[in-house]
């Protein structure tokens, strides 16, 4: 029963207080009665009897304060009285209040939106079981990069390590897949036996694959993601009837694998890799690796593991090329996925943040001004028998009502940015679909608002209620010592926020001129007017299909150079600029006569430096180079001469000739370049063509072997078309042709400048968010200057009326505060300058074209931020100037 | 002797209101002037300890209150011990009584 009776009691403190509140008042009087009445008993006067009945109870009041603070609930009670005052508070400044709870919303819900963005790409645990333990494996190169895994190599860390449970290796790419509908372009992964053990992933519907469906010449199988099935198998449950046409051959479709299950992403189908046999080299690089540790298997074991048997593998091989691994490596999966947009992202958090404390800066500002008006109302609080602690958690409430409101408005705001974000995110960064507004990201605003609150709370608490209160209240409330102290700590604040703005303006200027120097560099071809078309044919290897596909290529082109507008048309096995890129490997400088007999004779070769030449692979037309505008420096391109049966020819970059043939004349040599597709004719170089950044504009152009697609056939190609016409017109007759040769073939169409920039995506998406917190952080920080100046020449307006009455002109005035805010403004940029240099090398990964220091920018930035602050200051100024002494000194 | 004391010794006050109260209902002042019969005039329990006390009191359910007229007339409140009052007067009796038999121990030790 006595439980019943406090909580009875708790609640009837908190709800029925007005009750509560006059019992106890009455109860007080009537024992200050009964006090009287005993004291006039015992012979007092009535005056005497009360007064000494005052003595004896010592204030009414405080009795009843003394009780108050005995109540159960009491702390509840008290909180809700501080939030009760703190509204009111608020409402009483509502233009100064709305001004805080806007910043501070702007600024939480910036950072909540940054912050998003990185719990969704860093942070969030991978989709799958203990995603932690699955690791990604690499092979190292003798430059010490990671590479992808050589079949055999992969074959050995499989059977040898001890630290895996389950290893499988990976590739995807896009091919066309038909089943009952249309032809559609499709990811397809080619995976080992034991990919899903990895992932601990099973087929909702169906089975996983067996060791026997990945052996060679095993009947082809197909596992199917959750969506493809419900898109394209129409959700059927009965599998037995469902086959794939994927790259001509007939697939059954075995599995269908459970929603959100999307490794690599994107991919809708899996297929096994190896059902045509595994490639014996160890230096085809075709696959990547991925397994799942062990239980109570640390990273460090499992990378010392695989290393020992990566470099048994080296000291074993014969072949000692540059392109066997040196090493072997693994990686938590998570970090190999996110592994370069890490620093970038981390980046801009940390410009976010930067933008936050300039928020809290100016907010703080307000809340000092604020403070400082109030200065008289603590006085009486304190002297009343206020706490020091008790007017603190005063200041707290407010703070955190304030920073609750904003952040809340912040996290509403924070939901369009996450979805603009998204929209502007450049197609590289991975896990976008990660990315959302997700419980973590609420707490995380949560802590952040309380973190401010407690932050500002404290701040102006500890500056409000230091010194002593008597003294305020002793001058009448004007408050001048305090206030004075009060505008030098509004002073410092603007200070460091001047430095914070400097350091976040630099970095944007920097950022911004690294993207103009990135398009002014020359990309070596023609950007616009160009309309591009995937086309993708199946995958042969006999000769004879691969010359029909050729054939195939051939009236395609033709027919296409036959659309209105269309003025010239090429094909390439890419675009430049395209994810991806071209394949890479080494040549060998050889004559017709020194081609070995036996393949395995190459290897010895390939250890002769003075024959070896390293270059990207790239098969071309002629029209490629005419289209794209890509000049002939030298010799011939391709012509109609060069068939499949004439000697094979080549083109090469300027890069190539001038690295691989310093001072000599390339045109002329023969050089083979077989690992690239097979094909062991030699190569005889024609012609020399202007660079290309095939790689990123910010990326060097690299040394480029061109053959002809007439001689080197290949199935996936890029079609280019140098058109006036309109895009889509061009588009829709191309579709039309590609289906009037063969209908089952899909295609995929681009231009070229959305390719180029796409490729400056990245670059565009730091920019814009940094160049956003930069202006925004400028303009606050210029109100912050504004509203310290203002502060401080209305509370000097006397000091200045006495000034102008001693006969100060109105230069004078003006030269003092412009002066006075001049100092507090160069304090600001030394301290930021020396922020930014020490600040702007951790962006120095993403300037092109600019050192973190660029003098350029960082004079720029500070005379406009010099410029931006000295004219927050003239406004107040001019103010000053204007002041009339006989007003002034009246004034208080 | 003031009674600041009886702050020092927690529940020592309770022991005295609650004991007060156990002869019938009576008001503040009444339990006041009861305390300091019964302890020989040593405890007198100003208002700013005794309200606190009878509030907190009722709140943990030892003692009820009601509005009744003095013995003069006059509009008081007045409290009395419920069932777990009389049980917390025992349980702080044997405690009373454990820490006087133990202080007085103390001070009997040479």
């Amino acid at each position: 029963m006595p439980l019943l009776v406090k909580v009875r009691s708790f609640l009837r403190n908190l709800i029925s207080t007005q009750r509560q509140e006059e019992d106890l008042d009455q109860e007080v009087r009537s024992h200050l009665d009964l006090l009287a009445e005993e004291n006039v008993r015992a012979g007092m006067s009535p005056e005497e009897a009360q007064r000494a009945a005052r003595m004896e109870l010592g204030g009414v009041e405080v009795v009843k304060e003394q009780v108050r603070n005995h109540r159960k609930g009491e702390w509840l009670r008290s909180v809700f009285a501080d939030c009760r005052y703190g509204v009111r508070q608020l409402r009483k400044n509502p233009g100064t209040t709305a001004i805080m709870v806007f910043t501070l919303a702007l600024a939480i819900g910036a950072t909540a939106a940054i912050f998003s963005v990185v719990y969704g790409v860093l942070l969030r645990p991978l989709p799958y079981n203990e995603p932690n333990r699955i690791m990604a494996l690499y092979e190292v190169t003798t430059k010490g990069n990671l590479s992808r895994v050589a079949d055999p190599n992969f074959d050995d860390f499989r059977d040898q390590n001890r630290s895996f449970q389950a290893m499988a290796k990976y590739s995807d790419g896009i091919v066309s897949v038909s089943g009952a509908l249309q032809p559609v372009r499709t990811r397809v992964g080619v995976v080992s036996a034991d990919f899903l053990k990895v992932f601990r992933v099973q087929p909702m519907i169906g089975r996983d694959f067996t060791a026997s469906d990945t052996k060679k010449g095993a009947a082809p199988v197909v596992l199917v993601s959750n969506g493809y099935w419900k898109e394209y198998l129409s959700a059927s449950q009965d599998l037995s009837e469902s086959h794939l046409k994927i790259d001509n051959a007939v697939y059954t479709v075995v599995g269908v694998l459970p929603q959100g299950f999307q490794f690599p992403s994107d991919v809708a189908l899996w297929v096994p890799a190896d059902i045509d046999g595994e490639n014996t080299s160890r230096t085809s690089h075709n696959y990547y690796g991925v397994g799942r540790l062990r239980d109570g298997v640390t990273v460090e074991q499992a990378n010392g593991d695989i290393s020992a048997i990566a470099r048994r593998i080296h000291n074993a091989a014969s072949d000692q090329s540059d392109y066997l691994l040196e090493d072997g490596a693994v990686v938590p999966l998570q970090d190999s996925i996110t592994g370069k947009t890490r620093s970038p992202l981390l980046v801009l958090l940390g410009a976010v943040g930067f933008l936050l404390l300039v928020a809290c800066a100016n907010v703080a500002n307000l809340l000092l001004a604020q403070a400082s008006v109030r200065e008289r109302e603590l006085a009486i609080r304190s002297a009343l028998g206020a706490a020091r602690a008790r007017l603190v958690r005063q200041f707290l409430t407010e703070a955190l009502l304030l920073s609750l409101l904003g952040g809340g408005l912040g996290v509403l705001g924070a939901f369009l940015g996450v979805a603009g974000l998204i929209e502007l995110a450049p197609e590289n960064l991975p896990r976008l679909e990660s990315i959302s507004v997700s419980v973590p990201v609420l707490l995380f605003a949560l802590l952040l608002s309380t973190a401010v609150a407690v932050g500002l709370g404290a701040f102006t608490a500890v500056r409000a209620t230091s010194g002593d209160l008597r003294n305020a209240l002793g001058e009448g409330g004007r408050g001048q010592a305090g206030s004075h102290s009060g505008t030098r700590v509004g002073r410092v604040i603007v200070a460091a926020q001047i430095a914070i703005t400097l350091v976040l303006v630099i970095g944007a200027g920097l950022l911004g001129r690294s993207l103009m120097k990135v398009l002014e560099v020359n990309p070596g071809f023609r950007v616009d007017k160009i309309v591009a078309m995937e086309v993708s044919l199946p995958w042969v290897d006999d000769p004879k299909a691969k010359a029909n596909q050729a054939t195939f290529f051939s009236n395609l082109i033709g027919r296409l150079q036959q659309i209105p507008g269309v003025h010239k048309v090429g094909a390439a096995s890419t675009l430049p600029l395209e994810d991806g890129g071209l394949p890479d490997g080494m040549f060998l400088l050889m004559t017709q006569q020194e081609i070995p007999k036996k393949p395995e004779d190459f290897g010895a070769l390939f250890r002769q430096k003075e024959r070896i030449g390293a270059a990207d692979f790239c098969v071309a037309t002629q029209g490629y180079f005419e289209v794209l505008g890509i000049p002939l420096l030298r010799g011939r391109m391709f012509d109609e001469h060069d068939g499949a049966d004439s000697p094979h020819v080549a083109v090469i970059s300027e890069s190539l000739a001038s690295e691989r043939w310093p001072g000599q004349d390339p045109i002329g040599h023969t050089i083979e370049f077989g690992n690239m597709d097979g094909d062991l004719r030699l190569l005889t170089i024609v012609g020399i063509v202007g660079n290309v950044h095939q790689y990123g504009l910010d990326a060097p152009s690299r040394p480029t072997v061109y053959v002809n697609l007439f001689q080197r056939p290949r199935a996936a190609i890029t079609v280019t078309m140098l058109s006036d016409a309109d895009t889509k017109q061009v588009t829709s007759a191309a579709r039309g042709i590609l289906q009037g040769l063969d209908p089952e073939i899909p295609a995929k169409f681009q231009t070229l400048s959305q390719v180029y920039s796409a490729s400056l995506g990245s670059r565009r998406f730091n920019l814009i968010l940094i160049g956003f917190f930069a202006i925004a952080a400028l303009l606050l920080a210029t109100a912050g200057v504004f509203g310290v100046m203002a502060y401080s020449v209305s509370r000097r307006t006397r000091e200045i009326g006495v000034r102008v009455a001693l006969g100060a002109g109105s230069r004078d005035v003006l030269s003092m505060i412009l002066g006075q805010g001049m100092r507090t403004i160069l304090i600001g940029v030394a301290a930021g300058l020396a922020g930014a240099l020490a600040l702007t090398r951790t962006v120095a990964s993403l300037l092109f074209g600019v050192t973190a220091t660029d003098p350029l920018t960082f004079a720029a930035v500070i005379l406009l931020l010099i410029a931006a602050a000295l004219l927050a200051c003239y406004i107040p100024a001019r103010r000053a100037t204007r002041v009339d002494p006989l007003v002034a000194l009246r004034y208080e | 002797m003031s009674s600041a004391p009886t702050n020092l010794l927690q529940g020592t006050l309770d022991l005295l209101i609650l004991k007060s109260l156990v002869t019938g209902e009576r008001h503040g002042l009444g339990i006041s002037r009861r305390v300091l019969q019964i302890t020989g005039q040593t405890f007198h329990v100003k208002p700013g300890s005794l309200f606190p006390a009878l509030h907190r009191m009722e709140e943990e359910g030892w003692i009820s209150s009601f509005w009744g007229d003095s013995e003069n007339n006059r509009r008081a409140k007045y409290y009395c011990l419920t069932k777990a009052g009389r049980k917390q007067l025992e349980v702080e009796t044997k405690r009373w009584d454990r820490i006087s038999w133990a202080i007085a121990q103390a001070l009997e030790a040479s």
